[in-house]
């Protein structure tokens, strides 16, 4: 029931984002759809891997590869895409937790909750980064190969 | 056959030139990337007949040298402030540079063109409001809130986006408006549960902070950094990571200093 509760609301949060950002009518779906896939993957490998840093690296891994795909096929840019769906990902409950330790002056706590939502907004940052080289790449053999 | 009989003149490089700037201005505003705008406004010249065009970015302005044989040296610069974001203006003025850059329409349509993006409405207030209470409601469940969180955090969303227009007539600074905002948001939802509108404090704040943390400056920092254009992308991430820094404290204190 909690996955449910969380795909759903990963698809309205996404969505509602999308609407904030005046995306086309046209891209609204796919763009919310974004959102879910990345907390889908986020939940599906939740048995393989059980710190969140990497899960979150490999969700924004598959997030950037599906915006860049339909950034591809609806010819806009990526941008619209990527932003909606990286959203679910956003650490802000960590952020949250935080700054609770920093008002209340738990020092301790507050680093290792603050290098726990910096390692986060890190991994989701590395998968995009890793995603887009990837496809970087790929298109530059692309383009060799239909030379050649 | 030629329909500007002046189109190696200085004149005539300096309006497409501005035109180009005008495009490049909107793209930055709307929310693209550093090198997306770089690529436009290059094209753009390229096509209307500049043999070179030196581009440089970031994030407040945007510098321009065209040269060729018959008009020589040709520079502008356009300082940028004020960030809206809007994907749908972003598409519209990514077309119209594809546009420009093929077809080389005259001057007046492309200003016509510009105009028309520049001045169509975004959402009304009350979608505005709507879309708020969404995006509240939904990362309040999401984060594991009850029901009645979601609806307090929702209400709460459509307050702030009151609160939001109010600080934006004040024109006050950008972070402490952001500090304003969040910590005006930590308040209703602290007096929300203890009026019993409410089980959670921490997941009706959670969805508020989704609402307003700057999710699409941050991705676009990364971006930026990744295309190697570290000025701007160095720049935009640490405003985005204090700007959600700040919002998260506003909305912890308010909790704090009530109980």
């Amino acid at each position: 029931m909690t996955i449910l509760i969380q795909l759903v609301t990963a698809f309205a949060g996404s969505l509602g984002f999308a609407l904030l950002f005046n995306i086309r009518r046209d891209r609204l779906f796919p763009a919310a759809m974004g959102g879910l896939l990345a907390w889908g993957v986020y939940l599906l490998i939740g048995p393989l891997v059980a710190w969140d840093v990497p899960r979150f690296f490999i969700a924004s891994l598959a997030l950037t590869l599906y915006a860049e795909i339909m950034a591809r096929m609806k010819k806009s840019p990526a941008t619209v895409f990527l932003v909606s769906a990286s959203i679910p990902l956003i650490p802000g409950g960590s952020l949250y937790t935080t700054m609770q330790y920093a008002v209340s002056a738990q020092w301790e706590a507050f680093t290792t909750q603050g290098m726990n939502t910096l390692l986060l907004a890190g991994a989701i940052a590395g998968g995009m980064l890793c995603m887009m080289a990837i496809l970087h790449v790929c298109h530059r053999l692309y383009l060799l190969v239909r030379q050649a | 056959m030629c329909p500007h009989p002046d189109r190696q003149s200085v004149d005539y490089a300096n309006e497409y030139l501005s035109n180009a700037l005008s495009i490049g201005e909107q793209m930055l505003r709307s929310g693209a990337e550093v090198s997306r705008v770089e690529d436009s406004i290059r094209r753009i010249c390229t096509a209307y007949g500049a043999e070179r065009v030196d581009v440089f970015t970031i994030t407040s302005s945007i510098v321009v040298t065209i040269s060729g044989k018959t008009f020589g040296t040709v520079t502008q610069t356009r300082r940028i402030s004020g960030l809206q974001f809007d994907l749908r203006r972003l598409e519209r003025l990514n077309e119209l540079s594809r546009l420009i850059a093929q077809h080389l329409p005259p001057m007046e349509k492309v200003e016509e063109a510009l105009e028309r993006i520049r001045t169509t409405p975004g959402h009304s207030f009350p979608a505005q409001l709507g879309i708020w209470a969404l995006i509240s409601a939904s990362f309040t469940l999401f984060f594991g809130g009850s029901w009645l969180d979601a609806v307090a955090s929702a209400l709460i969303g459509v307050l702030l986006k009151y609160a939001d227009r109010g600080l934006k007539w004040l024109e006050l600074n950008g972070f402490l408006a952001a500090l304003l905002c969040s910590g005006f948001g930590g308040l209703l939802s602290f007096l929300a549960v203890q009026w019993g509108f409410g089980d959670s404090v921490e997941k009706i704040n959670i969805g508020n902070i989704m609402l307003l943390i700057p999710g699409i400056m941050l991705t676009n920092s990364l971006r930026d950094l990744f295309n190697g254009d570290t000025i701007s992308g160095l720049l935009r991430f640490l405003e985005a990571v204090l700007l959600s820094m700040t919002i998260a404290a506003g909305f912890v204190a308010a909790s704090v200093i009530g109980g």
